[in-house]
């Protein structure tokens, strides 16, 4: 299974998102947990650093995250064809679920069962979803004024349900803002 | 035309879907006022199915309009564009970013950006805690917590456990 290094070919890279495809469930913000398993710590395609860089570049435009982030990333790897490779892989796998389900979409929402194993999926995304956190915090909170803004956007989102790209867009402002406050400060030193 | 009007509905979602996951639910409700292709109470299974379903809640509700609407082929064309946005916007951005990189203010934005981006996923957390968990459902929680301490393990390994874990709990009634 240590197959690191593995040569980023297009198959591999509709493969490797194929994986991360099937395994995208309880809405699409697994999809940070998952990248980062596959494409970071196995086949070290990427770094943490670029993977946090382009969820949060995500997020910042329009569209579906889960899409964007692997269009990015899939960029990265192999430019346009890439881009193609990652997407038609994450999409494959959703697909072809929803065409073999449409048809008995209602008697499967019935299934007790199936409910069950919902409620315990959802519960293992939450855990996926502390984990991903914890390593994004690794690597963009990294002095007091990133803090600063982790935890106005957080209880901004999560206690006044702000909408997401209402925030989006006040963070890339205050980051257009920084460099002339710095300058003001001292000098136009950063970091 | 059916595929012209699925294309031009969904596309229409791409673009303007701000903020991922379920930003997209307003305007797949809109639809069902509109064309008529899904019922609302179809559109409420199918959001409830897309949590079990592979794939974001956007794209699986693309391709099931679609089929309904017109077979496999519609289900490709409203998938299709659901992500062409996505593939034109994110590339061009992928492009300028290379060219950009080192621009102090490109820098600077990335620098607000990412603690931003961590702290929204932060809360859709803190979201989903308060409106999904339970006793057993803490329980649970905690033992998936105590075993990502111990070593890094693969996702599929709590995905597949808390799956499990909430199959075998249903059986007592115990998940609600």
């Amino acid at each position: 299974m240590y197959n690191c290094f593995m040569e980023k070919t297009l198959y591999q890279i509709f493969k490797t998102f194929f994986k991360v495809g099937t395994l995208l469930l309880g809405g699409g913000y697994v999809i940070l947990p998952l990248l980062q398993s596959e494409l970071v710590d196995k086949k070290k395609w990427i770094d943490d650093d670029e993977l946090c860089e382009y969820y949060a570049l995500g997020q910042s435009i329009p569209g579906i995250i889960a899409a964007n982030v692997s269009i990015f990333v899939g960029y990265k790897l192999k430019r346009t064809a890439g881009a193609f490779a990652a997407i038609a892989g994450i999409v494959t796998p959703a697909f072809v679920s929803i065409i073999i389900l449409a048809k008995i979409l209602e008697e499967v929402i019935k299934l007790k069962f199936v409910q069950s194993v919902f409620w315990g999926v959802g519960i293992g995304v939450l855990i996926l979803i502390f984990l991903a956190v914890k390593e994004i915090w690794k690597k963009s909170v990294v002095d007091k004024f990133s803090c600063w803004i982790f935890f106005i956007i957080f209880i901004l989102s999560a206690g006044f349900k702000a909408p997401p790209a209402v925030l989006i867009i006040l963070a890339i402002v205050i980051g257009l803002w920084l460099p002339f406050a710095r300058k003001i400060e001292h000098g136009g030193e950063k970091k | 035309m059916i595929y012209l009007k699925l294309f031009l509905e969904f596309f229409h979602i791409g673009l303007f879907s701000f903020g991922g996951g379920y930003a997209t639910l307003p305007f797949l409700y809109h639809i069902a006022d509109v064309q008529h292709w899904y019922t609302t109470k179809q559109l409420s299974d199918m959001i409830a199915i897309s949590s079990i379903t592979p794939g974001p809640v956007g794209v699986n509700v693309a391709t099931f309009a679609g089929f309904m609407t017109s077979g496999v082929l519609g289900a490709f064309v409203a998938t299709a564009s659901v992500i062409l946005p996505s593939l034109i916007i994110v590339i061009a951005i992928s492009k300028l970013l290379e060219q950009f990189k080192h621009n102090k203010y490109v820098q600077s934005v990335i620098y607000t950006l990412k603690p931003a981006g961590c702290g929204l996923l932060a809360a859709v957390g803190v979201d989903m805690f308060v409106n999904n968990i339970n006793l057993l459902g803490m329980f649970l929680l905690a033992g998936l917590f105590f075993a990502s301490l111990t070593e890094k393990r693969d996702p599929l390994f709590y995905l597949v456990v808390s799956g499990v874990v909430g199959l075998v709990a249903g059986f007592f009634n115990l998940t609600t």
